[in-house]
């Protein structure tokens, strides 16, 4: 009972990592220094570039369209060939902007730092989470870590005794008279199925009857349609066509994905979504950059956050900032 | 006699049944065709019209308003339920709500029910109570009229004016007017009316970037993408196939080996399309791509310029996917042109290149055009091999603007088909997705049989015309 | 007489540009054929590595994709084969030509509806009615053609004045009508027969008593969509190939006292036989590589199943989804390349084959009508 239930979705994995909160004050401050009037100003121009997650392309996209709402000359540019080509831009210098639905590793951080002499500056803007869902009649209300792992993997990693192949297998859904039950997932390729046979999975193996989507969407579409279905999706995918389920975390309570559970990290399977962002010590980012991380902040950026499908950060009372590195000493 | 035949003979009445079978296969083609095109055309068009919202009491005693989507059968027990859009993400949570028929209590078409188009949070349905300007406040039908006549202005025109709007079931909030996009009050609209936003609707979907992450807006930068992708690799395919297929035919010996490479020509057309896909992104893109990024643009390395796919790889790449199409109709046309009116033009003392120019391309052009429209629309409706090279879910940068150098070989763009398959999988929300699929899939639809028309009747009236020549 | 010369200074300028126009289409025309060789190399090129790296996992991991590549072609095929055979036949045999010339291009049309739409359909729409109305999808397999017999039953025993009306030879299109009332009798009478015979919904009951698993994106769906998209290549050809048939063949055998279907099932359809079997080879090449009708209605399950009610996933549908994000030089890329390798062959392959058995055929024909 470890991996999936200890795994809080906190980004402490660096040393330089910024508590979200603390992101959010390092945010208020680097915008404080900063002349306001520029932001205020009609008259910002400019290009917005970032490279990143697929998965934060619709959130980013939002953002950049409110954002052209406000200031019709800002001209957006958003690649979204995944995670892993945030931080290659970020170091070639060809984008000031990172999106991430990972935090960095150590190598990524570590080949900017010799890149700049400096660490990238790491936001948490959003939090999501995977959520395992079944057909909105479905009675199951929960599931355990063992048994996600019975029905998702051959090789029971996190410890369950057999297999579980059916729904009469499964004690709330005895007379769910739907026999085997119809698994849906991500293609190989994606993050979001990386992330479910590392957390939930134990870094075991798949099972290869699994019908593979080419998107989440595309894996709650075929869960609503049939009743025997259950598969893994992006929260930020759920419909009422599916029910998604409550996992029980270490102390044996069923919690269920709502935006309480995933904002304060009580439901075991959330993560973060960042933005990494080319700051130099002391220097302020051009105008553009600046607005945009504005709006994000914003109560209007928030609540894009939200109408995308994700969860928006807790809102914390501001606290003295502890960070070690900063756009501000 | 054998106990086969016997059988045979006895029931010698059911033989004339195949031929029934067979005329039944012909039927049951056309058939499947009409299905999948009146579905198209049915659902693609059918999305615009303003729907009737209904409002609707639960036996619970809860009230909600929306349009009737759709009716399937609930597992395990008897009846049906009901899928309702019901807007409000940002009240209710979710804009779809399953209802068990039974459990309706009531059905009506309140026509004070108003649809307004918002950004972020998509579609509210309800009411509008009052809308509240600074000095002034409107309610009834003058919020109404005042309501419409600001959403002809600008969004920076209307910054301070706010909605107070009221949710079926009795819930007030208030929406500032800059956020919001369109209004409309169905119910209470005439078939005129209906038909008038209707055909704004359609233009707007053909004619609009996509919004809200491509769930809502319209087509137009794919439209726009697939054209220019498609002028493009016409552009290289044409003098490219026309040379292969004047060689073939004309310059070749005619021996073994030219029957040969004709043979293997023909059967390119038959190979995977993703084969192609493959090649282009082996050769085209990390290949020749990533050679010119390291002699060219090596100060933007590690991020790609020409080392990743793009409209120039993916132009390439179709352009050699529909080569032979175009080498086997211009050799086609080539071979129906009777030797004697080459020989005439040698014996009057022409060269071989004027034999060519003056007397064999003219006669073989249609076929050309052909080959060139049968390519066009093959290459228009080609999805697999441009996931390889270059097509982008979301391109708010189109290939060609008033930056120089104006054609931007180098960007990714979109394109219908890959639009299509995106809304479909990879969007927020397949629900609220399929309308616009269904829509995007008719348009893909339309072009493609509209070319694949154009070319089967150029080439009949040509043949006929032709056929009266000779 | 002599015939006007043009000055003899532009002579040889003349027959320069004649050479360099024959060297540039010569060497344009080479470049062709050297790209299209090109693709062997490069894909031949690319799996090298592989041999390199001794993994004999490879293999293990393309035989399920090759599996479900068969699989989906074989299943389209099942669909097709009869359907395109079919209308080939009555429309190369029966039709009236002037009804041919309309009908023809109209279902060659049905190519050009691109996979993405088909396979839409297939995935989002066809699966889940069909996963709902399992028993009304199988029935109506069968009560089509029964039908379509029905309608010929019927049409025998009519009045003479109403078979005036409704000539056999316009029948592909007045059957149309006959098969909507037939699907919409079905579709009404099956939930009811369904509660009657089998007491239940017919998936509970193949897996309570047979234990037949089915999931929505099945072989079953893939074949009908396929199929959707390969009948009009196999009609096309296979409908050329029979009218192509010398006219002779079938007019001796009907002077000889055979029924019209005795001459064509056992002197047309004989001779036509090699180009019949080039077109389902074409088709089969077809059925093989399409990649986005199996991407979007097959479910990608990478199994070794032979149910029709379950899913697959084929080489061209994994290549699409997954080689975007293989880096290049790994594993998958190079694996990923083999299975391209393997279409690119079997394709060329089967289509060379259906194209040397077609010019044989066509030069029968030819010296067939020079006899006689």
């Amino acid at each position: 009972m470890n991996t999936l239930l200890n795994a809080r979705p906190n980004n402490s994995r660096t040393p330089l990592a910024l508590n979200n909160a603390l992101a959010r004050v390092a945010m208020i401050l680097l915008l404080l220094i900063t002349p306001l009037a520029a932001a205020q100003s009609p008259t910002i121009s400019g290009t917005l570039g970032a490279v990143g997650s697929d998965t934060m392309a619709g959130l980013m996209l939002r953002w950049g369209e409110a954002l052209t709402a406000q200031h019709p000359d800002v001209k957006l540019q958003f690649q979204a060939s995944g995670s892993a080509s945030a931080p290659t831009a970020l170091v070639a210098g060809t984008t000031r902007l990172g999106p991430m639905s990972r935090p960095m590793t150590t190598e990524e951080r570590n080949n900017f730092i010799e890149r700049y002499g400096y660490p990238p500056l790491e936001l948490t803007v959003a939090r999501d989470a995977l959520i395992i869902i079944v057909h909105r009649h479905n009675p199951l209300r929960a599931l355990t870590r063992q048994q996600i792992d019975a029905i998702f993997s051959t090789t029971r990693a996190c410890g369950a005794d057999s297999p579980i192949r059916r729904w009469e297998q499964l004690p709330a859904t005895r007379d769910w008279p739907f026999g085997d039950i119809a698994l849906h997932g991500r293609n190989l390729a994606s993050g979001t199925h990386g992330l479910f046979q590392q957390r939930a999975l134990c870094d075991g193996q798949f099972r290869n009857d699994i019908s593979e989507h080419p998107g989440s969407s595309a894996v709650v579409a075929a869960v609503g349609e049939s009743a025997n279905a259950m598969g893994y999706a992006g929260y930020n995918h759920l419909t009422p066509a599916v029910r998604a389920l409550s996992l029980y975390n270490a102390d044996g309570i069923a919690v269920a994905p709502d935006e309480g559970a995933i904002q304060n990290g009580d439901y075991p399977l959330a993560r973060d979504l960042y933005l990494y962002v080319n700051l130099p010590p002391g220097e302020k980012l051009p105008p553009a950059e600046q607005a945009f991380l504005q709006l994000i902040m914003s109560d209007e950026g928030q609540q894009i956050i939200r109408a995308s499908g994700f969860v928006a950060l807790p809102q914390r009372s501001l606290t003295p900032p502890r960070m070690q590195q900063g756009p501000v000493i | 006699m054998t106990p086969v035949s016997t059988a045979f003979r006895r029931f010698h009445w059911l033989n004339g049944l195949w031929p029934w079978l067979c005329a039944a296969s012909v039927a049951l083609s056309l058939l499947m065709l009409g299905a999948l095109l009146s579905l198209l055309l049915v659902r693609g068009l059918g999305h615009f019209w303003p729907a009737t919202l209904e409002e609707i009491t639960l036996r619970s005693g809860d009230t909600f308003a929306g349009h009737a989507v759709r009716e399937v059968a609930l597992p395990q027990q008897a009846g049906d339920e009901r899928l309702y859009f019901t807007g409000n993400r940002d009240i209710e949570g979710a804009r779809w709500r399953w209802v068990a028929i039974d459990e309706i209590a009531e059905r009506t078409q309140p026509v004070d029910l108003i649809r307004l188009e918002r950004s972020p949070w998509g579609d509210f349905i309800g009411r509008l109570v009052a809308l509240e300007q600074p000095d002034q406040r409107f309610e009834g039908d003058a919020a109404w009229q005042r309501l419409t006549a600001l959403l002809a202005l600008p969004a920076n025109q209307r910054q301070d004016s706010q909605l107070q709007l009221a949710t079926a079931d009795g819930q007030t909030v208030r929406q500032p007017l800059a956020n919001v996009i369109s209004a409309q009050a169905p119910n209470a609209m005439s078939w005129w009316q209906k038909t008038g936003a209707w055909s704004e609707a359609v233009w707007l979907f053909l004619s609009e970037g996509p919004r809200a992450a491509n769930t809502s807006g319209g087509v137009w930068p794919a439209i726009f993408g697939t054209v220019l992708m498609v002028i493009l690799m016409s552009v290289i395919v044409t003098p490219f196939g026309v040379l292969a297929a004047i060689y073939l035919n004309e310059i070749a010996h005619q021996g073994r080996l030219t029957r040969f490479v004709r043979v293997g020509v023909r059967n390119l057309a038959g190979v995977p399309s993703i084969v192609y896909g493959v090649f282009g992104l082996g050769v085209f893109v990390y290949g020749i791509g990533g050679s010119l990024d390291t002699w060219f643009f090596s100060d933007t390395l590690p991020s790609p310029t020409f080392g990743t796919g793009g409209l120039l790889w993916a132009s390439l790449t179709l352009a050699l996917l529909t080569l032979p199409v175009v080498i086997v109709a211009t050799e086609e046309g080539l071979a129906r042109i009777p030797d004697a009116q080459r020989e005439g033009a040698v014996a009057l003392g022409a060269t071989r290149l004027e034999m060519l120019t003056r007397i064999v391309l003219p006669t073989a052009a249609p076929a050309m055009l052909t080959g060139v429209i049968l390519a066009v629309a093959r290459a228009a409706g080609e999805v697999a091999p441009l996931m390889l090279v270059g097509v982008a879910k979301l391109a708010p940068q189109m290939p060609l603007d008033d930056e120089f150098p104006y054609l931007h070989l180098e960007r990714k763009f979109m394109h219908l088909g890959y639009h299509l398959f995106d809304t479909a999988f990879h969007g927020e929300d397949v629900q609220a997705a399929i309308p616009l699929v269904y829509a995007t899939a008719l348009l893909l639809v339309l072009i493609v049989l509209g070319l694949n028309l154009t070319a089967i009747f150029l080439r009949h009236y040509l043949r006929r015309q032709r056929g009266n020549e000779c | 007489m002599i015939p006007p010369r043009l000055t003899s200074t532009r002579q040889p300028l003349r027959q320069l540009q004649d050479r360099i126009a024959t060297g540039l289409i010569t060497a344009g025309g080479l470049v062709v054929l050297l790209a299209i060789l090109a693709i062997g190399v490069f894909l031949l090129w690319e799996t090298l590595p592989l041999l390199a790296m001794g993994d004999t996992l490879a293999l293990a991991k393309l035989s399920p994709l090759a599996w479900g590549t068969l699989k989906a072609a074989l299943a389209a095929l099942l669909f097709a084969v009869p359907v395109a055979l079919g209308a080939a036949i009555y429309s190369a045999m029966f039709m009236s030509p002037r009804l041919r010339s309309r009908i023809k291009p109209a279902l060659e049309m049905m190519e050009a509806i691109p996979g993405v739409v088909v396979g839409f359909i297939a995935g989002l729409i066809l699966a889940p009615w069909v996963e709902r109305h399992l028993a009304s999808a199988m029935v109506l397999i069968l009560w089509l053609p029964l039908s379509a017999a029905l309608a010929g039953l019927l049409w025998q025993w009519a009045q003479t004045r109403l078979r005036g009306r409704l000539s056999f030879s316009w029948a592909g299109v007045w059957l149309v009508p006959w098969l909507v009332l037939m699907v919409a009798i079905a579709l009404w009478l099956t939930p009811w027969i369904e509660q009657q015979l089998l007491g239940g919904d017919l998936r509970q009951l193949l897996d309570q008593r047979f234990g037949i698993d089915y999931a929505t994106r099945n072989a079953l769906i893939v074949g009908i969509a396929m199929g959707f998209a390969v009948i009009p290549g196999i009609y096309s050809l296979a409908d050329d190939a029979l009218a192509d048939v010398p006219s002779s063949l079938v007019e001796g055998a009907q002077a000889l006292g055979a029924s019209r279907w005795q001459a064509l099932w056992k002197v047309a359809l004989k001779a036509a036989g090699p180009g019949v079997f080039s077109a389902v080879m074409i088709g089969a090449g077809r059925a093989v590589g399409e990649t986005m009708i199996v991407l979007m209605a097959s479910g990608n399950t990478a199994l070794f199943s032979a149910s029709p009610f379950e899913g697959m996933r084929s080489m061209a549908a994994a290549i699409a989804i997954e080689l975007p994000e293989a880096s290049p030089g790994g594993q998958t890329y190079h694996l990923l390349i083999l299975a391209a390798l393997v279409l690119f062959i079997f394709t060329f392959l089967v289509n060379t084959l259906a194209e040397v058995v077609r010019q044989r055929l066509r030069r029968r024909y030819n010296q067939m009508e020079a006899t006689s």
